[in-house]
């Protein structure tokens, strides 16, 4: 058994939220998160994966994979697919927590990149989890700002291409920042985006009211994001590789207003004040009396009066997977050339 | 979308009044529980305990032009849409008292003058009815909103695909709740539901399909409220998905041994009536000395109910003939 391992992780509940209720948000069925999974497996295979590690699910996604290998064992396989082992034996507790338990399963078996299905949410929480493995989010959520809209057979060539050690991972990947936000002992992270806002409950988490938002801090907030991020993507740019972040005030009667697409089928005037630059380390207070925080979009943490919540930027995120580098890299050195009638390898 | 705020802030009468409901359906259930051991209640019961942030976050937005249609486990679907307690106990003792004097038992409490269509008996039984009460309120205008609440069991019947189907055509004013438990009688849902989420069936009929942690009063009052808001504006049909678990078999006296030890997590960690004390007087918008004085008034409430049913007379003979469409 060779060490090339990729573990891939897959959010059954990705794509399901009340953003389907009220913001039109896209419906991404299970069916198509399992079949993303089988074109990456064809993927892996191709390149010379020898284990994938996958995460199980009670959505159905695990086990639709699980039959397609059953197929293949009965009809012979037309391209081949590294083994795959499931990882269950493990209680499954539909929450976030089993996307953590399954990605320190995989850093720990001596995965070399996590892939991660998902929206924003589902991202953030593997990058947690992930260490100093490199990962790559393929987008199958609401908000896509962190995982990219990308076809999964492409983004498996280059997981598979950076965990057998052909392309070197100094250049296929990137490391993202990250946003630190701590309510007295509790803490998360944001891979995009931190907002303070007037909710009393986490509820059902996704915010999609902008007079409820106060303060807005944002990692990266590119011209072209569907988000939170947007708001200060058209006001104040600031890219992914920038070492700075960027941070506003939300006030629904400010001068200066942006519209924003806030969510998917979601455009709104948002009032900005007080822009500012984050550096990393710097530590930003969040001045609200009592709130939620919502990382990524979503409320997570609430904060009640006397509680001052923190923010501050790190430079040490995750390491990306930087697909298009990869199979630029791929190209230079011919990695994905072969004779004619000779194998791959 | 101000209305969205407004509709979310809510006030201390409405928490109070969305406490009480949750914590008479809890008592309620616990204390048929054990009266159904002894053997006075005829029939069988499927008891709602654990549930209740569904029923109640649900109705706590409907009003008395609002219908709602229940299924075979419906005392908390009756007491969130205002069913008299007494008159429920009384039915489930067969009671002449009780809410359909004592003729329909659990599966059958029905209530139309609070817009309750009745418990049903039959799987899938309740969407085709909140078609027509929908319907109904279209036609005559007068914003009305109907709600079918029906099982993961009661998902995979023609009636509620129809249903549906009929509600998007017509585009009427109706929000279907699937409440899925993880259970139909002994089958995992799991397993009998092909589509994997109840709530991506939505897709397919062209309306949203949500799925909501169903033991989250704040999560599912938001999406029903959203989803109400929504059919009462002429917008159409939502289908949300109640994700939880039932505290107790699917009637009483079933083994349940399909299942392990859930219900111990679920009471520990996800409970909606302990999470609802938590978070409220964390917040400050009610103190543990209002939820004490709600405590109280329900188990005298309960107390009540049941020493009243027990002393109610049964049906007797004159009765027969009453409440029949037909005499012969």
């Amino acid at each position: 058994m060779g060490d090339a391992i990729v573990g891939v992780v897959a959010n059954p509940l990705s794509g399901r939220d009340i953003r389907r209720l009220v913001t039109h948000a896209s419906v991404f069925p299970t069916a198509e998160k399992a079949s993303m999974i089988q074109r990456m497996l064809t993927a892996f295979g191709a390149v010379g994966v020898h284990r994938v590690l996958l995460s199980t699910d009670l959505g159905g996604i695990s086990a639709a994979v699980f039959r397609a290998l059953g197929r293949r064992g009965a009809h012979g396989a037309d391209a081949r697919w590294p083994e795959v082992e499931f990882l269950d034996g493990q209680p499954i507790r539909q929450t976030a927590q089993d996307t953590v338990d399954a990605v320190r399963r995989m850093v720990a078996a001596g995965a070399r990149v996590i892939v991660c299905l998902g929206g924003d949410g589902t991202a953030r929480v593997t990058a947690s989890a992930a260490g100093e493995v490199p990962m790559l989010a393929l987008s199958t959520g609401t908000n896509n700002v962190f995982p990219a809209v990308r076809e999964a057979t492409t983004a498996g060539l280059a997981a598979g291409l950076v965990a057998t050690g052909a392309v070197p991972a100094d250049r296929a990947t990137a490391r993202a920042k990250l946003l630190e936000v701590w309510v007295g002992d509790r803490a998360e992270t944001a891979l995009v985006d931190v907002a303070a806002c007037t909710e009393r409950h986490v509820g059902t988490r996704a915010l999609w009211e902008p007079a409820t938002l106060t303060q807005l801090f944002c990692a990266f907030a590119e011209p072209d994001a569907i988000g939170l991020s947007s708001i200060l993507g058209q006001l104040s740019p600031v890219g992914r590789r920038d070492p700075h972040g960027v941070t506003a005030r939300l006030v629904p009667g400010a001068p200066r207003q942006v519209l924003a697409p806030i969510a998917p089928g979601l455009v709104v005037p948002v009032g900005v004040s007080e822009i500012a630059q984050m550096r990393p380390g710097a530590v930003h207070e969040v001045d609200a009396s009592a709130g939620v925080i919502a990382v990524d979009g979503e409320r997570e943490l609430t904060f009640e009066p006397g509680e001052r919540p923190l923010v501050r930027l790190r430079a040490d995120g995750p390491r990306c997977v930087d697909v298009q580098a990869v199979l630029a890299a791929s190209a230079g050195l011919g990695l994905l050339l072969r004779e004619h009638g000779g194998g791959s390898t | 979308m101000t209305d969205t705020i407004e509709r979310r802030a809510l006030s201390r009468e409405q928490l109070l009044s969305a406490y009480r409901m949750m914590r008479a359906i809890r008592e309620f259930e616990e204390r048929v529980h054990r009266e159904f051991a002894t053997g006075e209640i005829p029939g069988f019961v499927h008891l709602y305990a654990g549930e209740e942030a569904s029923a109640v976050g649900v109705c706590l937005d409907l009003g008395e032009r609002d219908t709602i249609a229940s299924t075979h486990r419906g005392h908390g679907h009756c007491i969130a849409k205002g069913v008299d307690v007494g008159e429920m106990m009384a039915e489930i003792y067969g009671r002449r008292t009780g809410s359909c004097h004592g003729k329909g038992g659990s599966m059958h409490i029905a209530d139309l003058s609070k817009g309750m269509l009745g418990a049903n008996g039959i799987v899938g039984g309740g969407p085709p009815l909140i078609c027509g009460t929908a319907l109904a309120a279209k036609i005559r205008g007068t914003g009305g909103v109907s709600v079918a609440f029906f099982g993961d069991g009661g998902s995979n019947q023609g009636t509620t695909l129809e249903s549906m189907n009929l509600a998007c055509v017509w585009n009427l004013p109706a929000v279907f709740i699937a409440e899925n438990n993880g259970y139909a009688e002994t089958t995992a849902s799991a397993w009998s539901v092909a589509a994997d989420n109840i709530a991506d069936r939505a897709a397919g009929f062209g309306m949203p399909g949500v799925i909501v942690d169903g033991f989250d009063f704040f999560a599912v009052h938001e999406a029903a409220s959203e989803a109400i808001a929504r059919a009462r504006g002429g917008g159409g049909p939502t289908l949300i998905e109640m994700k939880f678990t039932r505290y107790y078999g699917h009637f009483e006296g079933d083994q349940q041994t399909y299942r392990a030890d859930e219900v111990e997590r679920a009471r520990a960690e996800l409970d909606c009536l302990r999470r609802f004390a938590a978070r409220v007087t964390e917040t400050g918008e009610l103190a543990r000395a209002d939820l004490d004085a709600v405590d109280a008034d329900v188990a005298t409430m309960i107390d009540k109910a049941v020493d009243d049913a027990k002393a109610a007379p049964l049906p007797g003979e004159a009765d027969l003939l009453t409440d029949v469409y037909v005499r012969y």
